[in-house]
């Protein structure tokens, strides 16, 4: 029973729910606010997000007489809820570890291609064309990004389980304290390569420049959320701020979790992802231009593929 | 003071701004994507984003003279648009035709043909007095939150 | 690398942003916004109403005398009224405030009126409008302005020959 209520408190409060909800959404503002100051500008208040949210509330959503409605309006929800799962899967270290019964790498892995299908699937049921030319670009990177991240978690598990005396080891909870114990893996050049794809990896599954390929606002005005409005549009910014809270939190437990516990295990933690949200995604999404649709993918199957195959390689001979 | 009120007071500070074009010559296009773009004016400050998608907007800000040409599109863009939706008359032509009033080709002023809340006259207008214009609408639309 | 020392330098400078909307926006001297009329000197030449492009100036006679009507709402602010003007009696202000709310539309209006008057030698029908002085020599002392100003553009015109004849 009581695991019970900790698993449903740990996805609807903490550290899923409300918290990476004001966590993803606050990360946003200070990346909004960032990417002003770096171009000269005051920028947004940093509680900008949160407004929108509120002004899209009052807003009327509107669906496409074309449009399949039950699936137009359940893409959005599906999404927000797959996220709060994963949100709930992915250990703070020293601060929250995640019951076992939720699951490991394998499932937060898999929860983070839902919201990708969710826009398909949203792109596609809104009968619109740039919907279905978001639809199938975000596939097409789908395809391109999904190989490197599973290598990548491949490296780190076989890492933590052969260091353990079995083949490999796919449970977070356990990477984790492998690296409390050992060093972590930010300092391991074995784990390098591995550590450049994933940050090939990221821009793409969070959809920023220069893989917004599918979303992008100036070819395809925002693609697969082109025909949504009012609150439905809303879920989708939610569902993009969970995201960007699973994403960078699943690669600080994969490759930098701090040996701190307690208030500053948080506080470190906050930290570091407020500066992989600056360096990784601020800064790179300002000083790049978006790539075309072929290009990302030749890019995604030489590149980070090469990097974490050689990760997964150096691991397995050493 | 409701809470209701209190929410509408918050989320008039977030208007999404998008841009009909109804045969305008690009004047005033030029002067909205300089508002829009350049540090100096960073209407971001304020809150405002320029959207792709008719869909996600709040204020509409049409310019051009509505030739006989575009008015159908262009009617049927601003009936994407989500309600409650501002709009505002960029320029003297869709006011009152402008340059190219009683001609031929166009429909202007535009006021016949779609529900216009603020005009800010000008040939183009200058970004401040677009700003100007897009503070007018927003007192426009907390009335209609 | 360039960016890199662009994103250092916005970051030491700071932003470029004018305040605004909370502080008067810089305006030129000689910037062309809202055009005035100053009725007192106007000679009622009407070159302004034909070289205007847009149709925005009016002038219409009515029973008190002429009317001066600009609707900003369809002037250009291509300055033609003020380089045609023969006595500076239509001006651009620096004034650019022009938004309004569509209730407005029709106020946006810059308003002037030459009063009628009554001939003082003949009693026919004239306006208070300032004299034509453009071509007259030697030029005309203010007490000769008075007086041509409450005649009709008849009495004025014998006015200005018997001064041709006496000079």
């Amino acid at each position: 029973m009581s695991t019970q209520v900790a698993v449903i408190l740990s996805v609807l409060l903490f550290p899923g729910g409300l918290f990476a909800l004001t966590l993803g959404l606050a990360l946003k503002g200070v990346d909004r606010r960032v990417a002003a100051r770096l171009q000269g500008r005051v920028g947004p208040p940093l509680t900008q997000p949160f407004i929108d949210l509120v002004k899209l509330a009052f807003k009327r959503t509107m669906v496409p007489t074309t449009a399949c409605e039950p699936v137009f309006l359940g893409a959005p929800l599906v999404g927000v809820v797959s996220m709060l799962a994963a949100a709930a899967l992915v250990p703070i270290s020293g601060l929250y570890t995640p019951e076992p019964i939720l699951g490991n790498l394998l499932v937060v892995l898999y929860l983070l291609v839902i919201p990708g299908i969710v826009l398909m699937v949203a792109g596609s049921s809104s009968s619109s064309p740039y919907g279905a030319i978001g639809f199938s670009r975000e596939m097409v990177l789908m395809l391109a990004y999904e190989g490197p991240i599973v290598l990548v978690a491949a490296a780190v598990a076989l890492r933590v389980g052969m260091a353990e005396g079995h083949v490999a080891t796919f449970s977070l909870v356990e990477i984790v304290a492998y690296q409390r114990t050992h060093s972590i893996f930010l300092l391991d050049p074995v784990m390098w390569p591995a550590l450049g794809a994933f940050c090939l990896f990221f821009p793409a599954n969070l959809g920023i420049v220069p893989f917004d390929i599918p979303e992008a606002e100036t070819e395809v005005l925002e693609g697969p959320v082109l025909e949504y409005s009012g609150p439905a549009l809303g879920l989708f910014k939610v569902m993009s701020a969970l995201k960007a809270v699973v994403v960078l939190g699943l690669g600080i437990a994969l490759f930098a979790p701090l040996g701190l516990s307690g208030a500053p295990a948080l506080l470190g933690w906050l930290a570091e992802i407020a500066v992989l949200m600056v360096l990784g995604v601020t800064a790179v999404r300002l000083s790049a231009g978006r790539m075309r649709i072929d290009q990302a993918f030749s890019f995604f199957f030489k590149w980070p593929l090469l990097l974490s195959a050689a990760s997964v390689a150096a691991i397995a001979l050493v | 003071m409701t809470i209701l009120q209190k929410f509408k007071d918050i989320a008039v500070r977030s208007p999404w701004i998008y841009r009909i074009n109804a045969g305008s010559c690009n004047g005033c296009d030029v002067e909205m994507a300089t508002t829009a773009l350049i540090p100096r004016y960073d209407v971001e400050r304020l809150g405002c984003q320029y959207c792709g998608s008719p869909r996600h907007a709040d204020i509409v800000l049409i310019s051009g003279p509505l030739t006989r040409h575009v008015v159908d599109a262009a009617r049927r863009v601003f009936d994407e648009i989500p309600d409650p939706k501002v709009t505002v008359a960029v320029g003297v032509c869709p006011i009152s035709g402008g340059i190219f009033r009683e001609s031929y080709a166009v429909l202007a002023p535009i006021d016949d043909y779609f529900p216009i809340d603020v005009n800010v006259p000008g040939c183009p207008p200058r970004p401040q007095a677009i700003i100007e214009g897009i503070a007018q609408a927003i007192q426009v639309w907390r009335q209609r939150l | 690398m360039n960016f890199l020392s662009l994103f250092v330098r916005n970051l030491v400078h700071g932003p470029y942003t004018d305040p605004f909307p909370f502080a008067p926006a810089p305006t030129a001297a000689r910037f062309r916004g809202k055009v005035a009329f100053d009725p007192e000197t106007c000679e009622a030449c009407r070159k302004c109403e034909r070289a205007c492009p847009t149709g925005a100036i009016r002038f219409e006679r009515t029973p008190e005398g002429m009317t001066f009507d600009c609707w900003h709402d369809t002037c250009v602010f291509c300055g033609n009224c003020a380089f045609h003007c023969p006595t500076g009696a239509i001006h651009q202000t620096a004034d650019w405030h022009l938004a309004h709310l569509q209730a407005d539309k029709y106020l946006q209006v810059e308003h002037g009126l030459i009063p009628a008057i009554v001939c003082s030698s003949c009693g026919g029908k004239g306006l208070d409008s300032a004299p034509a002085i453009g071509k007259i020599k030697p030029p005309l002392s203010p007490e000769e302005t008075q007086e041509l100003r409450s005649l009709c553009p008849k009495c004025r015109a014998k006015y200005l020959k018997d001064r041709r004849q006496r000079a």
